[in-house]
């Protein structure tokens, strides 16, 4: 099975492990995966933004990068529903089969290696993939897999508070929501998320007050929670 | 019919009504009336305004009464709509237990502004 | 222009609240059988409503005016508080209770009475208690959520001259003792309106608490305000949307006191009013409702978006204005007031969507708040700086060349985002994240 990685732009500057470990997932699950060169961001930030040219700027770079000939699966929630259900009306072009990736690994019945029996972790449902996306089982069938101890947060429904430029235009708001999210994790030995976005805001945070450790999805099932 | 006088006794009780049968109980100073309906899916008293009834009657006492034959009951609100739509009173009031508000530091407290005891006699016919 | 956090104390008292409320929603909607056909229909009666709002008014005003009343139609907020105040000195009153009335708020009536030698005393216990506070409500549902126990005997002692106990249920008798006295001397009583159906004329209104009923059985007039989209075609719309109501609201499977008033008193009657007026307001609803954001006018009022809000639960409904608050009130306020007033609010969400998710007449919520978002930068309230930035990152992200040239320069393990800015703003609670020394494309 032959698929596109699209790294999302905060995978390729900020957290490019965690893609190489999504890659890895995806050859494990015996996908032959190609990497379009020409790929750089999905236009989210500038869309939530409000900045619709500028979105339509990168959607139409995301169609001349990616072919609508094999299925994108991209480690993150936000960028697979915003290449889903925005790039296409944007760039004026068919949809394309996007999967972010562990609802692709589930999808395939893929059997990550079980690296973390007696890990107890917790698992942020980021926003998009599950509202945008309905994307909540597959995440925790797979993390189960890996002989995890599912430990459910209390408020699973809240987001991060992360949200893209909230994050800088609510900066207290954003901090406080993140400060929730983390106490909520700090019930787990690792929190994991499948978005690069919660990531780098709750770990940027948990720096900050030294709270749980957060890691990508993609990480914890690759090499298990560290 | 039996089934709409539970279904009625158990969601009045459950509203904070208490439910007798047959019996109005006798309560000094209690305000009573007459039910036009009977609302089972809630278990809600339906009073309608009238020369009979005043609009207060249900609100202005501590404690209210309210008379209610079982062929009055009917399943549900759109059942009561139907059955009342075509005469509608100058206030139907449709009662769901006692007066109550959590205003005041999420507690509930009842008996603000109307009654805080609330009883519903079932007549049978 | 950011919100700040409440303080702890009415940060636990907001978190407790709307997490009562959205656990008694959540169990409501359970035991509610198929919720999901019920919102679609409670959407299709709203939205058949908002399309053609002109001819279901003209059969609701028919329909009033056969039963008795009045219908007072309104354009500007000013006209609707000169209509009110008109009733009110044409009553000869002096007194008016009014239950509550989110509508009233937003026209600013209150004030507008009191400057015609109307005393005004809300009813409601959440809005009484505000009122002696001189304080805003902070939510729909339950106003005065931010108020201690203690706060509360403060007030209500003040009023009665005598130290109350700061225990809810003796403030309550207190309340209930005090108010008594406003609802049998009120030449008025003046109300919002849950629901108008267009059918009979009738008003609904919905209380737990049976002040609405007081209010509109004891005074002489009664003055409904109802917002123009406040309607519903049918009693057995009414149906529909009275157990949605109560459900989304509190969890209740209906509110204590569901009252249908139709008409003033009829002959032979004891109580009641001899008029009723009922004061038709749009204030910028028929102008939402022609555009692009008319879905906004569906909603109920229920507080289900409040209630699920993560950011309403951090920031509390003053944050965001002394009327509407929360998800609909990021939404609803720019559109009454102006986008250029407002330009803050429809970014005072993470987008998360929580709140489409729960609105029982589906709303898209968030989807609103990113069109306003929109508006705001094509209409050019948006900042400059931000336009060239997000233009000039677009133009260089949009080619493969420039994105590697750009991110290479950056790059080299250096902090991301400057030290002033956006980049700040994140610095003052979090650590900058790094840029990693090798992208991922480089190591492929």
């Amino acid at each position: 099975m032959r698929v596109q990685l699209f790294a999302t732009c905060l995978g390729d500057l900020v957290f490019p492990e965690a893609v190489a470990d999504a890659e890895a997932l995806l050859r494990g699950a015996g996908c032959d995966v190609r990497f379009p060169p020409g790929q750089t961001c999905c236009g989210q930030p500038a869309f939530n933004a409000g900045h619709r040219r500028a979105a339509r700027r990168l959607a139409r770079a995301f169609v001349r990068a990616f072919s609508h000939d094999e299925p994108v699966v991209c480690p993150s929630g936000s960028c697979a529903a915003m290449v889903a259900h925005r790039v296409p009306e944007l760039a004026g072009c068919a949809p394309f089969e996007v999967w972010e990736l562990s609802s692709f690994l589930d999808h395939l019945g893929a059997a990550p290696p079980a690296r973390n029996e007696g890990v107890r972790i917790a698992y942020h449902s980021s926003c998009h993939l599950l509202r945008e996306l309905g994307v909540d089982a597959a995440p925790r069938r797979l993390l189960a897999r890996t002989g995890a101890e599912l430990v459910d947060l209390r408020r699973p429904d809240l987001c991060c508070g992360f949200g893209g430029t909230f994050a800088v235009r609510q900066p207290e708001i954003s901090v406080a929501m993140a400060d929730d999210k983390l106490a909520d994790g700090a019930q787990a030995d690792v929190l994991a998320t499948a978005d690069p976005g919660c990531l780098m805001h709750l770990q940027a945070r948990a720096a900050r007050t030294g709270g749980v450790r957060v890691q990508h999805l993609a990480s914890v099932l690759a090499r298990g929670a560290v | 019919m039996s089934d709409l006088v539970e279904t009625f006794a158990q969601n009045a009780a459950a509203a904070g009504f208490v439910v007798h049968r047959g019996v109005a109980p006798a309560i000094a100073g209690a305000g009573v009336s007459r039910a036009l309906y009977g609302v089972a899916s809630t278990g809600s008293v339906v009073l309608g305004a009238s020369p009979d009834e005043p609009r207060s009657r249900h609100l202005l006492p501590e404690v209210h009464v309210a008379l209610l034959r079982e062929d009055a009951l009917v399943a549900d609100l759109a059942a009561l709509f139907r059955a009342v739509g075509g005469a509608l009173p100058s206030a139907l009031a449709i009662v769901t237990g006692p007066s109550r508000s959590a205003d005041i530091e999420q507690r509930l407290v009842v008996g603000v502004h109307g009654p805080r005891e609330v009883h519903v006699v079932l007549e049978p016919r | 222009m950011s919100f700040r956090v409440l303080d702890e104390r009415r940060l636990a008292a907001t978190d407790a609240a709307t997490l009562r409320l959205l656990a008694g929603r959540t169990g409501a909607w359970a035991a509610a059988g198929d919720a999901e056909a019920l919102r679609e229909r409670a959407h299709e009666i709203r939205m058949g409503v908002v399309d053609d709002i002109e001819s279901h008014l003209d059969r609701f005003v028919a329909a009033v005016e056969a039963a008795g009343g009045r219908v007072h139609r309104c354009a500007s907020a000013a006209d609707a508080r000169a209509a009110v105040a008109r009733i009110c000195v044409d009553a000869g009153a002096r007194l008016a209770a009014k239950s509550k009335s989110m509508l009233s708020e937003e026209i600013g009536l209150n004030a507008a009475l009191e400057a015609v030698g109307v005393d005004v005393v809300e009813t409601d216990l959440g809005e009484y208690i505000l009122q002696l506070a001189g304080e805003h409500p902070v939510h729909i549902i339950t106003p005065a959520i931010e108020k201690t126990v203690e706060d509360v005997a403060s007030l209500l002692s003040a009023v009665d001259g005598v130290p109350l106990e700061p225990r809810a249920e003796a403030l309550a008798q207190a309340a209930r003792r005090q108010l008594r006295q406003v609802f049998e001397r009120a030449d008025v009583g003046i109300t919002g309106a849950n629901f108008a159906v267009c059918e009979s004329g009738s008003i609904c209104l919905v209380t737990n608490e049976g002040n609405g009923g007081l209010v509109t059985s004891l005074p002489r007039v009664h003055v409904a305000l109802l917002g123009m989209e406040r309607l519903v075609p049918t009693l057995d719309d009414l149906a529909v949307l009275l157990q949605l109501l109560a459900r989304s609201g509190t969890g209740q499977t209906l509110t204590t006191y569901t009252r249908l008033i139709t008409g003033p008193r009829r002959a032979g009657e004891v109580d009641g009013p001899e008029e009723l007026h009922v004061v038709v307001v749009d204030n910028g609803r028929s102008r939402i409702g022609s555009g692009p954001y008319r879905e906004m006018l569906a909603c109920i009022r229920c507080g289900a978006c409040l209630n699920v809000c993560p950011v309403y639960r951090k920031a509390g409904g003053g944050a965001y204005g002394p009327v509407y608050s929360g998800p609909m009130g990021a939404v609803l306020v720019p559109l009454l007031q102006g986008l250029e007033r407002e330009r803050a609010l429809p970014h005072a969400s993470s987008l998360c969507g929580a709140c489409t998710a729960a609105c029982p007449v589906k709303i898209p919520l968030h989807e609103l708040l990113l069109e306003l978002r929109r508006d705001l930068v094509e209409h050019g309230v948006a900042s400059r700086g931000e336009r060239i930035a997000f233009g000039l990152w677009s133009l260089l992200w949009s080619r493969p060349f420039l994105y590697r040239v750009s991110t290479s320069l950056a790059r080299r393990g250096r902090p991301l985002g400057a030290l002033a800015g956006p980049g700040r703003a994140w610095a003052a609670g979090r650590e900058l994240p790094e840029l990693a020394g090798r992208r991922f494309r480089d190591r492929r």
